[in-house]
């Protein structure tokens, strides 16, 4: 692309494709887990279960419950992106 | 994240400005971008019978659909749905490529959405070209000002309609209103808008072309026969500028006058004529601008078309191919059978649970008692009254403390059941009988539950 030739618009490129590969991958996933997850469980019963001192809502739980979801696949991906330039590297 | 990491950042990218064009294929668009958000912003708003015809009832965790109410025990249709539009995907990606992209995706539908309000403040691509350059004076702060306000509070109602799926969105509008409403309702309106805002407005293209896995797979479901855009190289080349009147042959130029209006149409910012690339979103912008330059030039049409690659290989092109057959046959299959069973669904479930702490009571010399809870779902949208019958073992009696057991529209109860068998029809722990539950009612609305009966070892 004739827009991406100068140094700068190659680090952004490079930044865009970092945050695909992490930040969006693992939001995808996550929607899909949360679908899942919740689907099956209550967030409700988990908390009284788990948590009963704390008063947390059902739309707080499924919140709660994404976000996780999005954190673990973030940190997967990132680890993912580290281990893969490292293997790039002579030993 | 080092300072280098840091910096870029803040490195701006050229922006691309697709030059707006006018022909069949993107009124087509623009139909589709109008029919797809109408949907989105108006099925809220549809009221059926005394509730929201569409209602993803989070907070008590029922789906509304018209009609139906789905449960969480409902939960395999959902795992359907999510099947059946993969399927569909696979189908129309195989037969025309990538529809989706060009016509039906968000990222598609709300960036023409938020070009068309970049268009209304800041004027057509030279003027949006000329504004990015300019210096910030009064005009140009008004412009700017005038696109983001409008961006903002599009996104704001995209927002509030994304939340108005999951809360009574009239009920929502009142608490915006009072600005009363809950935490979590407010979080996710914002980080819609947000999700919204940055990226339709800004990330554009590049969602598509950095982070869309769709994009990256796609290719997997193409072949010789699927539909794609492409440039008849043969017939365009060698490409060149050249008078209105004068005969390209005789200057030894192909149909391509090289105007680069294609390039400028392009969202993605891609040159067709490069041929078939994977940031090419199949928006068919590039030939409605060239079937347009050659209308003026007096040369026939579809130098940039429609075509797939056998066809342009001069081969016979097909359209039934082994692999749309099966996706379709597939597809048809899984919605049939979703479509048979939802429609064969009873509006009630129950779950039978044995008495924990005895496995059985011997009532008298003759006769074994189990005790079981029952827990009914009543999924129905109006009350009901249940009876419940137990068959399966000789003399098989079952008590319940009323004999008419009533549960509420959409409510759950438990009632418990002492069931009795007599002694010397006990053939070991673990018998399997079963457990009836009919609506007085209406007599279709019933469920059988399989139980087991424990009795002692003789």
């Amino acid at each position: 692309m004739a827009s991406l030739s100068n140094g700068q618009d190659e680090r952004k490129r490079r930044l865009l494709q970092r945050y695909g590969t992490t930040v969006w991958p693992s939001f995808l996933v996550a929607a899909v887990a949360s679908v899942v997850f919740f689907g099956n469980i209550d967030p409700e019963t988990l908390q009284v279960q788990t948590l009963p001192e704390w008063n947390i809502s059902r739309l707080g739980g499924y919140t709660i419950g994404f976000f996780m979801f999005w954190g673990v696949g973030l940190a997967s991906s990132i680890l993912c992106l580290i281990l893969q330039k490292m293997g790039n590297r002579p030993t | 994240m080092s300072e280098q990491q840091q910096s870029e950042m803040y490195v701006a990218r050229e922006k691309i400005h697709p030059r707006e064009v006018k022909g069949p294929f993107q009124h087509l668009r623009n139909l589709a971008v109008v029919v797809l958000l109408g949907i989105y912003y108006g099925l809220p708003w549809l009221q059926w019978d005394d509730r929201q015809a569409v209602l993803f009832d989070l907070p008590s965790r029922q789906f509304h659909l018209f009609a139906l109410t789905f449960w969480p025990q409902d939960f395999v249709y959902l795992a359907l749905l999510l099947i059946v539009a993969a399927l569909s995907l696979f189908f129309f990606t195989a037969l025309a490529g990538r529809l989706w992209c060009g016509y039906a995706c968000p990222q598609t539908v709300w960036t023409e959405a938020f070009i068309w309000m970049e268009r209304l403040t800041e004027g057509n691509r030279q003027k949006r070209l000329r504004l990015d350059k300019a210096p910030w004076t009064r005009k140009k702060i008004l412009r700017r000002g005038g696109k983001h306000l409008l961006w903002i509070v599009f996104a704001l109602f995209t927002g509030f309609t994304f939340v108005g799926y999951f809360t009574p969105i009239l009920e929502l509008g009142q608490g915006v209103m009072q600005l009363s409403l809950g935490f979590w309702e407010w979080f996710w309106l914002l980080f819609y808008s947000v999700a919204t805002w940055g990226n339709a407005g800004f990330l554009r293209e590049q969602v598509c072309i950095y982070m869309c896995p769709y994009a990256r797979f796609q290719s997997a479901m193409f072949d010789r026969n699927t539909l794609i855009i492409s440039y008849d190289e043969e017939r365009g080349e060698p490409r060149g500028g050249r008078a209105r009147k004068a005969d390209p042959k005789a200057q030894g130029l192909g149909d391509c006058i090289d105007c680069n209006l294609c390039v400028q149409a392009c969202p993605t910012g891609i040159d067709i004529r490069e041929g078939l690339q994977y940031e090419c979103i199949a928006c068919a912008a590039c030939i409605d601008a060239c079937n347009g330059v050659m209308d003026k030039m007096n040369y026939p049409r579809g130098l940039i078309r429609y075509s797939t690659e056998n066809a342009i290989a001069g081969k016979p092109a097909r359209v039934l191919r082994p692999r749309v057959v099966v996706y379709a046959v597939l597809l048809l299959a899984v919605l049939a059978g979703m479509g048979y069973s939802i429609s064969q669904r009873v509006p009630l479930s129950i779950e039978v649970l044995a008495d924990r702490n005895v496995v059985y009571r011997e009532v008298d010399w003759a006769t074994i008692e189990n005790v079981f809870t029952v827990r009914i779902l009543n999924k129905d949208r109006i009350a009901h009254d249940y009876a419940l019958r137990v068959d399966g073992l000789e003399g098989i009696e079952a008590f319940v403390q009323d004999d008419r057991i009533r549960v509420g529209a959409g409510s759950t109860d438990s009632v418990v059941v002492r069931v009795q068998v007599p002694r010397d029809k006990i053939d070991g722990p673990g018998q399997p009988f079963q457990l009836r539950l009919e609506s007085l009612q209406d007599p279709d609305v019933h469920v059988t539950n399989t139980a087991r009966f424990n009795g002692p070892r003789d």
